[in-house]
């Protein structure tokens, strides 16, 4: 029986997609089962970082309202062994999808799967509601930024109201050289303040920035984003891995000294 | 570590969003509701305003008289 994992965030452009590119990638090459699925209607990207756009043929809306089978719509990644995609609709209609619906089909992908991943859309409505409506647990995306923390926290609150019970959380774009100075929230400063068990750490790495314009994910890459989302899969497998020192996210140097710290 | 640049000022004005967010009103609320809360208990249960706190979570509201900590 397979895991739903929503990941989802409240503010857009925080990082949902990406790491749901990469948790889906890292988690298939630790030999999982994996399908990851785009549930912000209207807006496809996740098929674009993956680098399959060109692949697509059916979607979500086409699965759930019976315009085809599951098994037509999932695209299998070559690059990875056991990762498959379901891409979302280019439509506008933001209802097409229901809660129900998404309940339905993450139960029928749980009896096939060990993971399900869903790349929720921005915001606090329906898409949301669609995105959480099968999750068993979740992970919150946020960086270190006043605003982003803030709805993290909102989408913490809503989460724990639909009995979501086990929340981690990511903090993604963390620039040590600013949090030295004084000037970026560190680790502790945002999960202080959020209070759920952090699951993530990840620098701000110009590699995912290469990553998305390849349409490649960056887990099996040499970087430290890339170390980061390994480490993040490891531990939802329940794994205890240290913490990478983010202090060392430059240069050549940094690739040597895998200095690894407790955070 | 030093933090006295901009990190203390963004933790501030989180802390007070937060917890607006969290009971769906103004700061300024946030003190009506400490207030009636201390006049309220302050009628059975021995009070000074320096021991009261009222801590507002997603889930809960706690409050804290002196003494009862543990």
């Amino acid at each position: 029986m397979g895991e739903v994992i929503v990941i989802t965030s409240g503010k857009g452009g925080v990082g949902k997609t990406t790491t749901t590119a990469n948790v889906g990638a890292g988690l298939s090459k630790l030999g999982k089962k994996v399908v990851i699925i785009d549930t912000d209607l209207g807006l496809r990207n996740l098929d674009v970082v993956m680098g399959m756009e060109n692949l697509v043929v059916y979607n979500l809306v086409d699965v759930v309202t019976g315009g085809c089978r599951l098994k037509q719509a999932l695209i299998r990644d070559s690059r990875y062994e056991n990762l498959y995609l379901l891409p979302s609709a280019q439509t506008k209609d933001k209802s097409a999808v229901s809660p129900e619906q998404m309940k339905k089909l993450t139960s029928e992908l749980k009896e096939e799967f060990d993971y399900i991943l869903l790349d929720c859309p921005a915001g606090i409505e329906q898409g949301f509601q669609n995105a959480i409506a099968g999750a068993d647990r979740a992970l919150v995306v946020t960086t270190p930024e006043v605003s982003s923390i803030r709805d993290a926290d909102r989408i913490i609150g809503l989460l724990e109201q639909n009995q979501i019970r086990k929340i981690d959380l990511i903090i993604n774009r963390i620039r040590m050289d600013m949090v030295k100075r004084g000037d970026m929230m560190s680790v502790d400063d945002v999960t202080e303040i959020l209070s759920v068990p952090l699951i993530g750490i990840l620098p701000d790495d110009e590699q995912v920035v290469i990553g998305t314009n390849q349409g490649e994910p960056v887990i099996g890459l040499d970087s430290t984003a890339g170390k980061g989302y390994l480490n993040i899969c490891k531990r939802i497998l329940g794994l205890e891995v240290p913490y990478i020192n983010l202090d060392t996210g430059k240069g050549f140097f940094s690739r040597i000294s895998h200095a690894f710290k407790k955070n | 570590m030093l933090k006295s640049s901009s990190v203390s000022i963004a933790k501030n004005r989180l802390r007070a969003l937060v917890v607006s967010d969290r009971v769906q009103c103004t700061p300024s609320v946030y003190d009506h509701i400490c207030r009636d809360l201390y006049q309220t208990l302050s009628k059975y249960v021995e009070l000074t305003e320096d021991d009261f706190q009222v801590e507002i979570n997603r889930s809960q509201i706690v409050i804290r008289i002196a003494g009862e900590e543990t």
